[in-house]
């Protein structure tokens, strides 16, 4: 008994060698020049609808760059002691809040991380506290996801200079007022822990910025002494030597500042 | 529809063994809670448009992005980490090229969506991109999970454009997902026949991770008390 498949095949056999005979002759007449109308597409081609053309393409995949220029930061999830070394027997460096005199969710900027003897997962952080520079470690459990800032501000006190640079190239450099020579701004290292708008206080300007910062010079200040980086209504003083601590821009500085500088962008002052 | 949990999507329980570990419980005590605490995070995860009876092109393209994002990142903070660093050639080829494959997911759907496109969340991972270990295992579950929401709402999608673009997401997440389940010498196509999901039954899913977090206020609008 034949299979039902076979007269199929065999139908499409001969099919195809109709269809390679014709492709013969008309490869023929062409070659010699002949005159006549090109050959019939197969039917089973021209019956096959036309793929719908996607209405996008992705761009060709890229990977990561270079880390260098990328700083991490995270927010504070509960309240935690701090311990000197990455161990829950350490001596205490401090406690971690979860916000801050401000009213926003503390941020740390991630220095490290490490794991204790059992495994657990700790992370050094920076800390808002005098001295300034002062580090700690925290279980990690206590701060919530990571975030990545590509920024860096420098603030260069002899210049009265700040500089906004992201991947390592220059955005933005604006002139600042800064701590007088009784009141001087805090040098080191810090972060940018919080940003406040729509308050109303002419004096900070439109736009206020808090660092990790503080002035140890401001211990009795009613918020703890913290530097900001804000707008001013006293224009006319910067550039120059006129702060308790911090650094002020003109309000059409701060404005442009404010829109490339992210919450957790480092902070150099030298 | 019985809805969906992380055994079902979870084929092989690497995901909910990840994050019965993360969270320092025994899996049977990390699904009790999930189950208890998945109603509330789906309902805040749900938005008002895939809400309605008739989920449109752009709710679920941007329920496309919210997920795609999640999976950027997730493979990009690992390499930020260094967690990706730490793994051996192949393993870490692999790692770099889905990431760059999700940035690029991202990048595009974002693009499509214009101006209706939704906010970036955010997340917290945990530790589970902080370890080679947690890290693959999160990988392969959320690569699976990719392919099933792909499978079941690209059906509903109505410009034809749009359905032949997501099919060729598809495949490359299917390709993906094989990957991973290489990578882990795991059987690559364990079923013969994918049961596609809903969106909603891969919104519980992601909600019982509790991978999307509320955004940290890290703005406010007090007075500054700094030292002026």
């Amino acid at each position: 008994m034949p299979r039902p498949a076979a007269p199929g095949l065999r139908r499409g056999a001969a099919a195809a060698g109709l269809t390679a005979a014709a492709a013969a002759v008309a490869l023929l007449a062409a070659g010699l020049g002949l005159d006549s109308p090109p050959p019939a597409r197969p039917a089973t081609a021209s019956a096959l609808p036309a793929p719908v053309a996607p209405a996008f393409t992705p761009r060709p995949p890229r990977l990561l760059g270079s880390a260098r220029h990328r700083s991490l930061w995270a927010p504070v999830k509960r309240a935690a002691a701090v311990r000197a070394a990455p161990d829950a027997a350490a001596p205490l460096a401090g406690m971690l809040e979860p916000m801050t005199p401000e009213g926003t969710r503390t941020v740390v900027a991630v220095a490290e991380r490490d794991r204790d003897g059992s495994g657990r997962p700790w992370v050094k952080v920076r800390l808002a506290v005098l001295p300034n520079g002062t580090t700690g470690w925290v279980p990690r459990a206590a701060l919530g996801g990571y975030g990545t800032v590509r920024t860096r501000l420098v603030v260069d006190l002899d210049a009265f200079s700040a500089t906004l640079l992201r991947d390592g190239r220059r955005l933005l450099r604006v002139p600042v007022g800064v701590g007088t020579a009784a009141t001087p701004t805090p040098t080191g290292e810090f972060y940018v822990r919080n940003r406040l708008t729509r308050y109303r206080s002419p004096t900070y300007g439109p736009i206020a910025f808090g660092t990790s910062a503080r002035s140890p010079q401001a211990t009795d200040w009613p918020a703890g002494g913290f530097v900001g980086i804000h707008g001013t209504d006293r224009p006319d003083l910067v550039p120059g030597r006129v702060s308790h601590g911090c650094i002020r821009l003109r309000n059409a500085d701060i404005l442009a500042l404010a829109r490339r500088m992210p919450v957790g962008t480092p902070v150099t002052i030298r | 529809m019985r809805p969906l949990t992380l055994e079902a999507i979870d084929r092989d329980e690497v995901l909910t063994e990840a994050i019965s570990e993360l969270c320092g419980s025994t899996r049977a005590a990390f699904l009790r809670t999930t189950a208890l605490g998945g109603a509330a995070m789906l309902a805040a995860l749900t938005t008002p448009a895939e809400a309605a009876a008739e989920i449109g092109d752009v709710a679920i393209l941007n329920f496309g992005l919210r997920f795609e994002r999640l999976q950027a990142t997730f493979y990009t903070q690992a390499d930020e980490l260094g967690t990706i660093a730490t793994m051996a050639k192949a393993k870490r080829s692999w790692a770099r090229t889905l990431g760059a494959h999700e940035r690029a997911h991202v990048k595009i759907i974002k693009q499509v969506l214009g101006s209706k496109a939704e906010g970036r969340p955010s997340f917290d991972f945990g530790e589970a991109n902080e370890t080679d270990a947690a890290f693959t295992k999160t990988a392969v579950a959320l690569e699976d999970l990719t392919v099933a929401l792909l499978a079941g709402v690209t059906p509903q999608v109505h410009d034809k454009g749009l359905v032949s673009a997501l099919f060729s997401l598809l495949t490359v997440e299917s390709r993906h997902a094989a990957w991973a389940r290489h990578i882990v010498g795991t059987t690559p196509a364990p079923k013969a026949f994918d049961e596609p999901k809903t969106l909603r039954q891969v919104q519980g899913a992601i909600a019982r991770t509790r991978f999307v977090v509320r955004r940290p206020r890290t703005s406010g609008t007090r007075s500054p008390g700094f030292t002026g």
